[in-house]
């Protein structure tokens, strides 16, 4: 099934209705304030390196925000530390208002891709998503419909030793998406991905966000995210250079590279 | 808590390592049973009692398979980095480790359930082969206490593996300890040893030893829990707060 076709239908359980054309559905509002992210002040030093420097910013439902940075700007950091994998130095990171550790139940409030995701080599891919599913209580069906949502079904049975770097990256995603949650954070998502690959994690990407969710993307490919962002947060050196709005047919790469410079 | 439990044993029962020493346990205690049916007619000053006994007390032997499939459990997870996946479902930490602990148990018991009733046939025909008696008092104690102390090093290889966490160390020091160090220090110092976990595993499975005088049953099983309980706090205070990046 194309998973674009499934994403748009209407869903009971984000309340607001999207019907015929794909339009901005407004979410009710505990429904916005339970996705929000809040980065407050945040710090983290590893010995004597500052990862990250004093960061705040908040990542708002109903858009997808792209979270750029050169390599070792802390994103990798920030986001672990929103995930509470991480512990801050300094600072706080909540979702819904609550730490991540807080959460009662993680896996449906944020749903994670992290970079290089890794897997059990001798264990299958139905295999991986049926213990993560046991573990947080979800429905059974949930892991073929994952399976189904990023088209893996066909693998679903193979071990994940044989599976290449694009079908690991979609095995995650469907992790991610195992308690169909109302925010996604992923890191360098598109890695990869084949160029079929990228263009459905585009499409996909933009209708989680279409239906109020909320969608944080860290990445370097920025003529991608270009296509599909409506925020831009740019760290470099742990600390905030930029962040707005992406207004259509501003130059990302050009705002990128002066703000990094 | 039940569905993390459940969620451990999906992971165990997948797993081809798991299924592998599983089958291994029996055949090893089976194994090891010939030795000392081999023995029965040497010197020493151990009883014909003690020696029908430490026959059965082979069913102990399995204690190497459980400990490595606790310390699997666990460190496996950092080794493979799906600890992040564990973590983001369950970000208290300490119910993931003891959940493990309640699986482990049961994967544990259910090597120890296997190993002792193939230790027990196997030792019976073997003794009755060679025209020994086949059975002496307190043989049913010995089994008993053979199946808990394999079943609680499953206990301490998820303890190990937790604080550890790095998979080759931790199967390393545990195989090094448990299977050289720990009997040296017996054989040297056997106030000491008696006292280190596999003197106290030694004394809950009822094993009599020529050089080494055991604690009663009832202390060794305590004192084994204890080590158990201390490599999962040490984990819990040192090594699981870490960052996992």
């Amino acid at each position: 099934m194309d998973p674009w076709v499934e994403i748009v239908l209407p869903r009971p359980d984000i309340g607001g209705s999207v019907h015929g054309p794909v339009n901005r559905a407004r979410p009710p509002r505990h429904r916005r304030s339970m996705s929000v992210i809040t980065v407050t002040r945040l710090g983290k030093s590893f010995g004597r390196v500052r990862a990250v420097d004093d960061l705040s910013f908040s990542v708002e439902p109903g858009a997808v925000t792209a979270f750029l940075g050169p390599n070792g700007a802390g994103k990798t950091t920030t986001l672990r530390m929103i995930l509470g994998l991480v512990t801050p130095t300094s600072g706080s990171a909540t979702v819904g208002g609550r730490p991540y550790r807080d959460l009662t139940d993680p896996l449906t409030a944020v749903g994670a891709v992290l970079e290089a995701a890794a897997f059990h080599p001798g264990l299958t891919a139905r295999t991986h998503l049926e213990i993560l599913r046991t573990a947080a209580g979800l429905a059974p069906e949930r892991v073929d419909h994952v399976l189904d949502q990023v088209d893996l079904t066909g693998a679903a049975d193979r071990r994940v030793g044989g599976f290449s770097l694009g079908m690991r990256q979609r095995l995650a995603l469907a992790t991610a998406l195992l308690g169909d949650p109302a925010v996604l954070i992923l890191d360098e998502p598109a890695n990869g991905l084949d160029p079929a690959g990228v263009h459905w994690l585009r499409g996909f990407l933009r209708a989680y966000a279409l239906q109020g969710r909320t969608v944080l993307v860290s990445t370097h490919a920025l003529a991608e995210i270009r296509q599909i962002a409506d925020h831009v947060i740019i760290i470099s050196g742990g600390r905030m250079v930029f962040t707005g709005p992406l207004a259509a047919g501003s130059d990302l790469e050009e705002l990128y590279l002066e703000v990094t410079r | 808590m039940k569905d993390l439990i459940r969620a451990e044993l999906v992971r165990a029962r997948a797993s081809r390592t798991v299924r592998i020493l599983v089958v291994l346990a029996p055949v090893t205690c089976v194994l090891w049973a010939v030795l000392p049916v081999a023995l029965m007619g040497a010197d020493g000053p151990l009883s014909v009692d003690d020696r029908v006994r430490n026959v059965y007390a082979m069913a102990q032997q399995a204690y190497v398979f459980t400990l490595l499939l606790g310390i699997l459990g666990t460190a496996g997870e950092f080794r493979h980095q799906t600890i992040t996946w564990r973590f983001l479902v369950t970000p208290d930490r300490g119910r993931v480790v003891n959940a493990k602990l309640a699986a482990y148990g049961i994967v544990g018991l259910v090597v120890a359930a296997v190993s002792a009733p193939a230790t027990l046939a196997a030792g019976a025909l073997l003794l009755h082969l060679g025209g020994h008696p086949v059975t002496a008092p307190g043989v049913p104690a010995v089994l008993l206490g053979a199946v808990l102390a394999v079943t609680g090093y499953g206990l301490l290889g998820v303890g190990l593996g937790a604080l550890i966490r790095n998979q080759t160390a931790a199967v390393a020091v545990a195989l090094i300890w448990f299977m050289y160090a720990d009997y040296l220090l017996t054989m040297l110092l056997p106030g000491l040893g008696r006292r280190l976990p596999t003197g106290a595993a030694r004394a809950l499975a009822g094993m009599s030893m020529e050089n080494a005088e055991l604690l009663p049953a009832w202390a060794g099983g305590p004192l084994f829990a204890a080590y158990v309980l201390a490599a999962v706090l040490a984990a819990r205070l040192i090594t699981l707060r870490r960052d996992v990046t």
